[in-house]
């Protein structure tokens, strides 16, 4: 009687580890970490004490807060410039990784003051290899008007990072490289800094 | 009976249809023949154009520096892959652009028409139209432009796609109350198939040749012009406008579709690209060709 029990308990717990244990390891995936990411950055839009126009200043600093950390900006930075990269010094690379995360930073953050409950939806995720994912997301606005996102991951000794956003088949890289390269043909890079400095002005 | 060459019947589409079709006709065949002239015009230059030698990518930058604007992009098209990731990495969209300086001046002015007329009236009309009801005078648009999207299907040998869309003409004029409703994706969830003749042209392999920038439509390509032409052509809305509406209310209509498209966009697409670019003309041009690249794709 009491081995039977033994032996119910142990198969079911066996059954109930197989079960879950894709869930517990998921936990590291890309698409798992985006999505609580983009999850904890949708609670603190829609916390009811940063709400109002007075509170925008704190709110987009806990955001930031929130949904940098999954941003490899670094990388981002590197892709823009693409061929640019390799000729800059040291510290030349790094000004521009900060004014590029100011940019990016301005742009996106500034464009959640007006969140007015769009959802967000994941979709599927691919793993390219070891270190590259793709993860598909979809906004569904309002007005039911729906916008395929992808995030392009990039894997740091297990640690999913962001280095590219692709909205509608609009690879955000790309497109400040196109930008980058077409400045940085006509004029030096002393310049491209300091249109970019101008931008933020 | 004497016949009056001056007189009110003296063609052969006068007698059939009298004097004032006769002027539409005339106003339909002005309109397709200038909205053809432009692209194949250049079309014809493209072809005339000098052919830009392969360089590999190193030199090309370094050279690139003293050559002309304009076939820069197409140098750098050309690089060669270096190991590990950097081929996606140095990857520039490549555009053919020899009309820069024109199409910088159109984006300019399409800029101001957007901030300072369209703008305001999207704006206004927001805060006066619910959203509901806008998005019902978009269905409706929606719903009377099927046949664009539905011999597209066609064209591009997509069948399910265009029994989709036939499904959701059935489904939205009958039950969706004319098209007002769009009960087929919420309900049914068949989901519309954006299918233009731009992008017909561009599975049959044809480039998408010169960037342009079109008076008021925004960013185009001489293969997308052409497909602008198309779609007029499939559109039901050109023919109604050409046969019952004057032209100064078909202006309104298009004015109107166009105006309640934005107020369901505010403008966000638009903006969102320019707000943050550091060159918007590039940023638009680059966004526009990467879209366009990928519905091709699709």
């Amino acid at each position: 009687m009491k081995i039977q029990r033994v032996f119910f308990v142990s198969v079911l717990s066996l059954f109930v580890s197989m079960y879950t244990y894709p869930f517990l390891c998921a936990a590291e995936e890309p698409g798992t970490l985006l999505m609580k990411t983009i999850d904890s950055g949708l609670s603190v839009l829609k916390e009811p004490s940063l709400q109002g126009p007075e509170k925008v200043q704190e709110r987009r600093k806990r955001l930031w807060e929130e949904i940098s950390p999954i941003f490899n900006f670094n990388e981002m930075s590197k892709r823009a410039l693409g061929l640019h990269w390799k000729k800059r010094t040291d510290t030349e690379k790094k000004e521009f990784v900060e004014l590029f995360t100011n940019i990016l930073k301005d742009a996106y953050i500034g464009k959640t003051d007006t969140y007015s409950g769009e959802k967000i939806v994941f979709l599927k995720e691919k793993q390219d290899e070891k270190k590259y994912a793709t993860v598909q997301t979809k906004i569904i606005t309002n007005t039911g008007t729906e916008v395929l996102v992808d995030y392009r991951m990039l894997s740091n000794d297990g640690k999913w990072t962001i280095y590219d956003v692709i909205i509608e088949g609009v690879s955000l890289v790309n497109n400040y490289r196109s930008q980058f390269n077409n400045i940085l043909t006509k004029s030096s890079f002393a310049d491209l800094i300091q249109k970019i400095k101008d931008k933020k002005g | 009976m004497v016949l009056r060459l001056d007189g009110k019947y003296n063609t052969y589409i006068g007698k059939l249809y009298g004097r004032q079709a006769m002027r539409k006709y005339a106003y339909v065949t002005w309109f397709f023949v200038l909205t053809l002239f432009f692209p194949l015009a250049i079309l014809w230059a493209e072809s005339i154009s000098e052919r830009v030698p392969v360089v590999s990518s190193l030199e090309t930058i370094s050279d690139s520096k003293t050559s002309d604007s304009d076939i820069q992009n197409k140098n750098e098209e050309t690089e060669e892959p270096e190991p590990e990731e950097t081929e996606e990495m140095s990857e520039v969209t490549q555009v053919k652009d020899p009309l820069q300086s024109v199409n910088r001046a159109m984006f300019a002015f399409n800029d101001k028409a957007f901030h300072y007329f369209f703008k305001p009236i999207y704006t206004g009309y927001n805060s006066m139209i619910p959203v509901q009801a806008r998005v019902s005078v978009k269905n409706f648009y929606t719903n009377i432009k099927m046949p664009i999207s539905f011999f597209n299907c066609l064209f591009q040998s997509n069948f399910k796609g265009a029994g989709t869309e036939m499904l959701r003409f059935v489904v939205n004029s009958t039950i969706g109350v004319g098209g007002f409703l769009d009960p087929a994706k919420s309900r049914f969830h068949i989901n519309k198939q954006e299918r233009d003749f731009g992008q017909t042209l561009g599975k049959y392999k044809m480039e998408p040749g010169t960037y342009l920038v079109l008076p008021f439509l925004g960013p185009s390509t001489s293969r997308d012009a052409i497909g602008l032409a198309g779609d007029a052509v499939l559109n039901p809305l050109t023919w109604v406008s050409y046969f019952f509406l004057t032209p100064i209310e078909s202006l309104g209509n298009y004015t109107y579709d166009s105006v309640n498209d934005l107020s369901i966009d505010t403008g966000n697409t638009y903006e969102s690209i320019t707000k943050p670019a550091i060159d918007p003309y590039i940023a638009v041009q680059d966004a526009y060709i990467q879209n366009r690249k990928k519905k091709v794709k699709d």
